[in-house]
C-alpha cells in the first residue's frame, strides 16, 4: 500500500479538490453532545476529533426510510429511480464504521444480492480517519480497531500531518489531483506513526474478552441473566437504530388516497420491537423481552461467528452510550461469560 | 362500489383530531371522493344520526354519562369502530386525575355550580365498546390519519408503527434529552408516530400518545429517579395523558 503525507495546513485545500470526485459527508459537531454525518461545503466544518457520530454512515446507504417500487391496480409496478449515479466520498470514518460497512457488504452480498446497496456502496468512496478511543470504545477487543481494507484512502494523525494511505485506484485518483499538496513520506513519519500508534493503545480502557465466546453463550442459553436485562430493557430500539451493522428493515405499503395507487417502503427495523417476531395468525414466537434480548446477542456473538467467522459487532460503543437502562454490551458479555464458570 | 359510509364524533376533548382532519385542506378533495361523510357535526350542518355506517371515527374520552349511551348507539350503527387520538384511546388528561373522587373535582374547580351537571371518571372509548383500531396522538398525525383511510378504503386494517419515540427521535438524530441533558423524557415508552415533533425542537416526550403496548414502565422509572427526579412528578407526568392504561395502573397498583 503506497503511503503519503498530508500537511495538515494543505487539508483545506484536498477537501476543495475532493468535491471533483461527489458530494462530500464528512462528521460535523450538533452540540456539545453530538457529532453526526453531515454533507459539508469546505473543511471547517468537519469535527475531526469526533469519537462517534450518533448514526453511523449506513444511514447513506441503508436509510432509514427508503422507497422499493409504486405500485398501481392496473398498471403493476414500477421502480424507484435512487439515483444511481450520483457520487458521494463519506470523509473521516473511523476503523470500527469501516468495518462496519464491511459486515454490511457481506450481508447484502449473500444468496440474495440487493443490487439496491451495491449501486449506493459503489457510488460512495470511503476516507478514513485515525482516532483516540474514549471510555466506550472496545474495537481493540473486536479486532476492529486497524483497518486493512474497506477504503479508498485513510488519513493518520500524525501531530502537523496527516500520513495517508492509499488503497484504491481511486484513491489514487484523488492524491494525484491535487498532487502538489502531497508530500514523501519519511523516516521520521513512519517513526512519528509508530508512536501514535502505541499511543493510541494507551487510551483504551474498555476490554471483552471474546475466546470461546459461542459456545459459551450456547452454554448459557437457559442463563437467569437474559431474564434480568430483559426487565431492564425498554424495548426502545435506540441500540439497534445507533448500531453500524444492524440491517433489519421492516417493508410496508404507503397507500395513497386514489384507493388504486401507492408505495412499497422499507424502514429501519429492531429485534427488540414487540412485534418484529409477530407472524400472520397472532403467533408471536419472541414475545418475551428476555427473549429479544438474548436474540440481539446471540445474532452479534453467535449466530453471525458460526455464519460468517466474526462476529456482527465492531466495538464503536454507540449502544452502550445511547441505552436509556444503561445495558452495556461489555458487562453482558463478561457477566454471561462468568455465568459459565460457576 | 358504493363509498363507505362515514361518521365523525366527539365525546369530551378539544375536537383536536376533528380539527386535525378539517386541516388536511390539500386532501380534503380527495377525502370526500372516496368517503361518503353521513355525520360530522364540527364541519357539517345536515347529519345523519340515524343510518348505518361502515367507519365511526370517535375522539375525547367519556366523562358524562350521555356520552355512555351515545357512544353505544354510535358502536351498534357502525360496522368498524376507531378511536381517535390520544383522550379517546387513552382517557386523556381529563383522567389525569381519576384517582381523586368527581365531586371533590367539582367542588375545586367548579364550586357550587358543580353540583347542576353530572360528570364520570374519564374512561377512555375500550372500557365500554369494542374499539377496533386506535389512531393516538394529541392530537392525531395528520399522515397517520390519511394513511389509516387509505387502508381502510382499500379494504385493510392500517399498520402504524408499534415501536417508541426514541427509535423516531434516534433516527432524526436528535441529542438524547434523557441521557445527556436529564431531562425528564417519556420517549422510551411513548408510541412513535409523531416523528419524534418534540424532541426535534429540544423538548423532551411528554408521553401525549399514550404508552407503547409493552411500556416497561417500571424501568421508566427507575431511570428517571437515578436521575434525581421525585416519584411525584414521574407519576404526575405518566398520568398526564394516559393515567387509565393499563401498564400504568398496574405500576402504580404495585408502588
Amino acid at each position: 500500500m503506497q503511503i503519503v503525507k498530508l500537511p495538515k495546513q494543505n487539508l483545506d485545500k484536498f477537501i476543495k479538490s475532493l468535491s471533483k470526485f461527489g458530494q462530500i459527508y464528512a462528521p460535523i459537531k450538533k452540540d456539545a453532545n453530538t457529532s453526526l454525518f453531515s454533507k459539508i461545503e469546505d473543511s471547517s466544518q468537519i469535527d475531526l476529533g469526533y469519537n462517534r457520530t450518533l448514526l453511523p454512515p449506513k444511514k447513506y446507504l441503508l436509510p432509514p426510510i427508503d422507497s422499493m417500487f409504486r405500485f398501481s391496480a392496473e398498471a403493476g409496478y414500477e421502480e424507484v429511480e435512487h439515483g444511481v449515479d450520483e457520487k458521494s466520498i463519506l470523509f473521516g470514518v473511523h476503523s470500527c464504521d469501516i468495518h462496519g460497512l464491511r459486515i454490511l457488504d457481506l450481508v447484502f452480498s449473500g444468496r440474495y444480492v440487493d443490487n439496491h446497496y451495491f449501486t449506493g456502496r459503489k457510488n460512495t468512496s470511503i476516507i478514513g480517519l485515525s482516532c483516540i478511543p474514549d471510555d466506550m470504545c472496545f474495537c481493540r477487543s473486536m479486532g476492529t480497531d486497524f483497518v486493512e481494507n474497506g477504503f479508498d484512502l485513510f488519513l493518520s494523525d500524525i501531530d502537523q500531518s496527516y500520513l495517508v494511505r492509499i488503497a484504491t485506484s481511486l484513491g489514487d485518483d484523488m492524491v494525484r489531483a491535487s498532487q502538489s499538496l502531497f508530500k514523501e513520506v519519511g523516516k521520521e513519519e513512519i517513526e512519528k506513526h509508530k508512536k501514535k500508534s502505541n499511543e493510541m493503545q494507551k487510551h483504551f480502557k474498555t476490554d471483552i474478552e471474546l475466546y470461546n465466546l459461542p459456545e459459551i453463550m450456547d452454554l448459557e442459553y437457559e442463563s437467569k441473566t437474559w431474564e434480568e436485562i430483559g426487565e431492564k430493557c425498554l424495548s426502545c430500539g435506540s441500540c439497534s437504530m445507533v448500531c453500524p451493522t444492524c440491517y433489519c428493515y421492516d417493508v410496508f405499503d404507503e397507500l395513497s388516497l386514489d384507493g388504486k395507487t401507492g408505495e412499497r417502503k422499507t424502514r429501519w427495523d429492531s429485534c427488540l420491537f414487540e412485534d418484529y417476531a409477530l407472524v400472520a395468525g397472532g403467533t408471536n414466537f419472541r414475545s418475551e423481552r428476555s427473549a429479544r434480548v438474548k436474540n440481539r446477542y446471540f445474532h452479534k456473538h453467535r449466530g453471525f461467528v458460526a455464519q460468517y467467522g466474526k462476529p456482527s459487532c465492531v466495538g464503536c460503543g454507540r449502544c452502550i452510550q445511547s441505552c436509556p437502562a444503561k445495558i452495556n454490551v461489555v458487562e453482558v458479555i463478561t457477566k454471561i461469560r462468568s455465568d459459565a464458570y460457576v | 362500489m358504493s363509498k363507505p359510509k362515514i361518521g365523525i364524533f366527539g365525546m369530551t376533548g378539544c375536537a383536536g383530531e376533528q380539527i386535525v382532519i378539517l386541516n388536511c385542506e390539500d386532501e380534503l378533495m380527495d377525502i370526500l371522493k372516496l368517503l361518503d361523510i353521513r355525520s360530522f357535526h364540527t364541519a357539517m350542518s345536515k347529519n345523519d344520526e340515524k343510518c348505518s355506517l361502515d367507519i365511526a371515527f370517535v375522539e375525547g374520552a367519556l366523562v358524562h354519562p350521555e356520552e355512555e349511551i351515545s357512544l353505544k348507539e354510535i358502536r351498534k350503527r357502525s360496522r368498524l369502530l376507531i378511536a381517535l387520538g390520544t383522550c379517546a384511546v387513552w382517557g386523556g388528561v381529563a383522567a389525569m386525575k381519576n384517582e381523586v373522587s368527581r365531586q371533590r373535582l367539582k367542588d375545586i374547580v367548579y364550586g357550587s355550580p358543580g353540583r347542576i351537571f353530572k360528570s364520570i371518571p374519564a374512561q377512555p372509548l375500550h372500557s365500554l365498546v369494542k374499539v377496533d383500531f386506535s389512531i393516538s396522538g394529541c392530537p392525531i398525525e395528520k399522515e397517520q390519519f390519511l394513511q389509516a383511510v387509505a387502508s381502510l378504503v382499500h379494504g385493510d386494517i392500517p399498520v402504524l408503527p408499534k415501536y417508541a419515540v426514541c427509535t423516531e427521535c434516534k433516527i432524526n438524530e436528535n441529542t438524547c434529552l434523557l441521557l445527556e441533558k436529564s431531562e425528564l423524557c417519556l420517549g422510551p415508552i411513548t408510541i412513535a408516530g409523531c416523528n419524534a415533533r418534540c424532541a426535534n425542537c429540544g423538548i423532551p416526550c411528554s408521553g401525549c400518545r399514550g404508552p407503547v403496548e409493552e411500556a416497561n414502565i417500571a424501568s421508566e422509572v427507575e431511570i428517571l429517579e437515578e436521575r434525581g427526579f421525585t416519584l411525584r412528578d414521574i407519576y404526575n407526568q405518566l398520568r398526564t395523558f394516559a393515567g387509565p392504561a393499563e401498564a400504568i395502573q398496574t405500576h402504580l397498583a404495585k408502588r
